[in-house]
Order: C-alpha cells, then structure tokens, then sequence
C-alpha cells in the first residue's frame, strides 16, 4: 500500500507522466524486495506478474485521474489569471482620461497578454498616428504605417506588415484605430475580448476629449462675446464721455460758465480713470488666462497690504463709513502682496459699486488654526441667492451696466488670484437682517518663523 | 522767481511732452525734451539738468540701462515711469539708482509732489539731526525717537529700520536695501523679517496701526517714511 500511495501522490502531485515513471520504480522496487527470487529483478511467479501489473495499472488509473485533475486545476487558474487581466485591463481602461492615454493603456495590456510587443494606432489627419507603443518604441516603418492605414479603412481590416498583424479598434459607435500585434496568436479569447474592450474604452476617450474640447470652446466663445462688449461699451462709453467734454471744452471755451468748465474737467478725469482700471481688469484677466501668473510666496502681513489698498481706494470710498477690525497679533502668510492687494481693491470697488453713498464697509483680518483671513463686509442690498451663484463669472454683473461701473470682471479676477495663491475667496448674502455682502479671503497659513531675530 | 530748477523728459511720446512741457512750466520748472535713450544721454552728459523724469520703456535703449550709464556721471535725482504691475521692473530701477516711480497713468499732481521731494533732499545732505512726521520725531544723531514729546523705547533692531527709512525720507526704499541695512546681505529676501519688524514700528508709533501715516507700505516694493513736508 505504501507503494502505491507513492504512485498516486507522484501522479497527483505532478501530472500523468511522473506518476507512470513512479508505477515503474515502484514496481520494479517491490519486485526486487519482495518477489521471490528476492534482490532480482526476475519475476518467477505468474501471480507476481499480476500484482506487478496491477500496480502499473493503479499507478496508471491513479496518474491520469490526478493529473486531470491537476490540469483542469491549471486550466482553472489560467481563466482566473485571464480574468484577473481582463479586470485589470478595464479598470486601467476606464482610468485613462484621453485617448492617448487609453491607447497606452491597451497597447501596455495587449502586449502583457499576447507575449510579444503591441501597438495602438489612431487616425490624425488622413493617416495613422502611433499612439500607444511599448517603451523604446517611438515610430513604425513607413509599410507598417500604411498597413495599419489600410487595416483602418479596409472591410475585414487584418493587414500583416514589417512582423506586425495589424487589425481594427471597434467601438460601439465604429472603428476608433488599429492594434497591432508581433508574434501572437489573434485567435486567443482574450486578446480578442481585451481589444474589444480597448476599442470601446478609446471611442469613450475620444467622445469625451471632444466634449471637453467643445466645453472650452463655448467658453472661449463667452469670453470672447464679453470682451467685445465689454471694448464697445465700457470703453467707448467713458471715451465718449471724455471726447464730449473736450470737444465741449474748446469749441465753447468763452460762453461756458466757470462751474461747467470745471465739471467739464472733472468728468474727463473721471472718465480717463475709470478706462484706465477698466484696461487693468482686462490685463489681469489675461494673465490669468494665459497661464502666465507666477504668484510670488511671500510671507505677508494681510493687515499691511489691506491698509494699503484702503489708502489707494480712499478717493472712491468717500462719504462711506469705513471699519477696520484687525487682529493685534496675526500670523504672517505666504502670499503675493501685489495680487493680494489687488484682490482687495476688487472687493472694495464691488462693495462701493453695490452699496449706497450713506453704507458702511468693514474690512477685517483675523486668523483660525489653519488660514489667514480678510474679509470685507458691507450693509448695503446684499445678493440674491440666484445671483450668488453667478456673482464669480466673467463679465457678470447684477442688474444692467450702468455708466459708472466695472466690466464685471472685478469678482472673477479676485478668485482667480486668490486660487492662483492657494486659497480661497467665499461670498456670504445676507450678512444681518435680510442685508449685506461679506467676501472672505483665506490664505493658508506658512509655518512660523523662528524668534530672535528681531 | 530766478532760479527755474531744469527737468529733463526722457520719453519717446510726444503726446507726453506735449502735456508735461506746459505743466512743468507752469509749476515754476524749466523742461527739456528728449525723445529717445541716446538724446536723453547726450542732453544729460551737455547741460546736466536738476532732476530727470525717465520713461523705462524706450524704443532705442533698455530704460535700466541708461540709468546704469547716466549714474557713471550724473548725480542728480531721476524719477522713472513706469507701468502699475510692473513690481520688478520698479524695484530694478530703484536698486539701480532710481530716487523713485510714479506710475503711468499719472496725474500732474502727483508727478509733481514726487519731483518736489526729490529735489529738495538732492539739494540738501542727508538728514543726520532730527526727522518729524506728525507728532513723531526721529532723532538720528542721538538714536532716539519722541511720540508727541515723549520719548518711545524701540529696541536696537527697530530703530535702526526706522533711521534708514527716516534717512530716505519721503522717498521708497526697496526690501532688499531695507533687509541688507538691518541684517546685512545674506537677509536680502527675508521679507518677512521687515514684515514684523514694521508691525512692530507701527505698534509703537503709529495713531492707528491699521492706517498707517508715519511708515506706508508700497506693495511688492518696500516702504516710504512719510516726513513733515509729504
């Protein structure tokens, strides 16, 4: 029994042919230890001949049935590894979010499940552009290029060219590219499914790179509709006003009287300032735009900069009553000064725009655990919740544009900076009583500064 | 009225001239015109002028440039224009030798007030007994400071901050002069040692510390002590 213990462990343990080799070592071992004549390999007894052959025959039975087993066993963990990679080849599928993503990703996944490299192929301009390729791949040979061209185009579209077999990407809605493949057999289940699945996760890319492309398009589209608004309106409208009064000015320098001429002049000023920020607002949005705002990290005290920007908006201010509450002590934080300032004034000249003449406005800087904070307060109207929603567009404003005010870029350029330093900027409406606007400027706050120096 | 000072404009836009000329004339200066770098070089070098008003956006020549070569030579005080969001372009000025900026646009008043302090500390030393501001007098020589006659004790570090703003009177002096005087060269960009520094000044000094008279901030640039006569 010990024997063929040893013959069905073999036959279980390693497969059909090790469990034979293991009947005929057994069988020959107890032929020469037990089968007289002993210490022979002679057989002399036909009853012997039977248990020999019965041991081969166990062996045998035993061998295949353990080694079937053993290869279905095999089998099963070749279709839970094939499974495994077919997960693993959708979830990286569904994480890529262009199709040149996408495209690596099933190029990189192809190839672990064929053995040999892959590339994905899509369509640019009338010709076939290698977007996914294995590392240290970079191009395909011009014959490998138009094959894959013709694999596109083509019905049944399998092209074979330079080693590679190239054959359609199909999405739901049609073919989105071409895969090709080096050495590896096409008719494998799981290549197929994994293309399959890489055909659809690229027609998804595709349609949602469009989307996003269509997305900033119809931003780009808003933008440009308030930019030119804003040139023939807000700029012609102050313009108009400054040609009319010089014009006015000297055509009938004798016969005005002196309190016209001096308004005359006044409003030429004003005008000229007012075109003046209007330029400024649109050289900031540009910047901000462009990409091409590189915010400085100082660490700034809030309280020094929104001292500065009350004292450079004083003029407009006037007749309101000013508040300021900053905390005696208050961490320093890393900011731009310069666009923190201007941040301020913003928020200033809105709360000036939308408060009456009689309003009080209160800037404030204090501090929590983790930011900085100023904000400026007012009591006037306050914002409607619908409005609230839409006050940080570009070129928005609340109510009609009246001569006077801003091109309604004022808020949208106070986040864009505020963002651009790493913090925030929230509006609150109403304040108290049904009435106010408070906008709140958050910096993070920097690490504090070893003492002693000072 | 005999003694005109002469202002030299240094700008390629004749519609500046154009307005500058009659003004500086009728607030008691002489003006010469120079529409490029290489004039404004040559009428510095001919007939040095009492101050200059350099426009930093020239069509010939770097603005900073014919600074750098005008001080080879030309000792006077120069006021440069330039843009508002211009920070460095500023600050290089200064460093460079600027005495200090208004910026374009600009109203003639505002011009003038600048060019006014220029040239009354280019024609007198540098202060070196006692600088007011309000009821604050800053006494350099004896290294004391008096709020409305009573004396304020700054530590050593303070006061030396407020002498070198109270030195340049009326006039902006950058951060890294500020931080080279009071730390020495290797502070140049500890901005917000100043930051403190000056909290701390205006604790002691100013009225309301959340409007400052005494010591303003320029934004991005540095700080100007505001004396008797700004």
């Amino acid at each position: 029994m010990v024997f063929l213990l040893a013959v069905l462990l073999a036959a279980a343990a390693f497969g059909l042919g090790p469990g034979l080799i293991a009947a005929a070592l057994a069988g020959a071992v107890y032929d020469f230890a037990f089968i007289e004549p002993r210490f022979t390999l002679h057989i002399a007894h036909p009853r012997d001949l039977i248990t020999f052959a019965a041991f081969f025959a166990v062996a045998l039975a035993a061998g295949w049935l353990a080694g079937r087993a053993k290869d279905r066993a095999g089998r099963l963990q070749d279709q839970a590894a094939a499974m495994a990679a077919l997960l693993e080849a959708s979830r990286a599928l569904a994480g890529a979010s262009t199709p040149d993503e996408a495209a690596q990703v099933l190029a990189d996944q192809a190839a672990e499940v064929s053995d040999g490299p892959a590339v994905v192929l899509l369509p640019q301009d009338g010709a076939m552009r290698l977007a996914g390729a294995p590392p240290g791949l970079s191009a395909l040979g011009d014959d490998a290029l138009g094959a894959a061209a013709e694999a596109f185009a083509a019905q049944a579209g399998v092209m074979i060219a330079g080693g590679w077999t190239f054959r359609p990407l199909e999405g739901v809605r049609g073919r989105v590219g071409v895969a090709g493949l080096r050495g590896a057999d096409l008719t494998d289940g799981l290549v197929d499914t994994i293309l399959r699945q890489g055909g659809v996760a690229l027609e998804r890319a595709l349609l949602a790179s469009a989307a996003a492309e269509n997305e900033a398009l119809r931003q780009a589209d808003r933008l440009r509709a308030g930019l030119l608004n804003a040139v023939s309106h807000d700029f012609r409208t102050p313009l108009a006003s400054i040609l009319g009064s010089a014009t006015t000015l000297s055509d009938y320098e004798d016969s005005l009287a002196p309190a016209v001429r001096r308004d005359l002049l006044r409003s030429i000023q004003e005008d000229a300032r007012r075109l003046n920020q209007h330029i400024g607002a649109l050289l900031d949005m540009a910047r901000l735009e462009g990409g091409a705002l590189k915010p400085a990290r100082e660490l700034t005290d809030v309280r020094e900069v929104a001292g500065s920007a009350l004292r450079r908006l004083q003029p407009q201010l006037a007749g309101r009553s000013l508040r300021r509450d900053f905390a005696r002590d208050l961490s320093l934080a890393p900011a731009d000064p310069v666009l923190l300032e201007q941040v301020l004034l913003n928020l200033l000249a809105n709360a000036a725009a939308h408060t009456p003449q009689d309003a009080s406005i209160e800037v404030a800087a204090y501090e929590d655990p983790r930011s900085v904070l100023v904000s400026v307060e007012d009591d006037g109207p306050g914002v409607t919740p619908a409005e609230l929603g839409r006050i940080f567009e570009k070129f928005h404003r609340a109510g009609p544009p009246e001569h006077g005010g801003g091109l309604g870029l004022g808020l949208s350029i106070a986040r864009g900076f505020v963002e651009a330093m790493g913090g925030r900027l929230a509006a609150v409406s109403p304040v108290a009583a049904g009435r106010g606007a408070r906008f709140v400027v958050s910096l993070p706050k920097a690490a504090p500064m070893p003492r002693g120096l000072l | 009225v005999s003694f005109r000072p002469r202002i030299l404009v240094v700008d390629d836009e004749p519609q500046i001239h154009r307005f500058l000329t009659p003004a500086l004339e009728a607030a008691g200066f002489e003006a010469a015109q120079a529409h490029d770098g290489a004039a404004g070089l040559a009428e510095l070098a001919r007939h040095p002028p009492d101050a200059v008003l350099l426009d930093l956006g020239l069509p010939d020549m770097d603005g900073q440039d014919l600074l750098r070569r005008a001080r080879a030579f030309y000792q006077g005080p120069v006021i440069v224009l330039s843009a508002r969001d211009r920070e460095a372009e500023k600050i290089a000025a200064l460093d460079g030798g600027a005495d200090d900026y208004v910026e374009k646009p600009f109203g003639v008043g505002e011009l003038l007030a600048r060019l006014r302090v220029a040239l009354r500390r280019a024609g007198a030393a540098p202060p070196a007994g006692a600088v007011r501001s309000g009821d604050v007098e800053v006494d350099l020589s004896l290294g004391l400071v008096r709020r409305a006659g009573e004396r304020v004790r700054l530590t050593r570090k303070e006061f030396e901050l407020l002498a070198v703003l109270a030195r340049a009177e009326g006039k902006v002096v950058t951060h890294r002069r500020l931080l080279t005087a009071v730390w020495g060269p290797a502070h140049e960009h500890d901005v917000q040692y100043l930051r403190v520094l000056v909290g701390q000044i205006r604790q002691k000094l100013e009225r309301d510390p959340a409007a400052p008279e005494l010591i303003v901030t320029e934004p991005g640039v540095g700080y100007r002590f505001l004396g008797e006569a700004d």
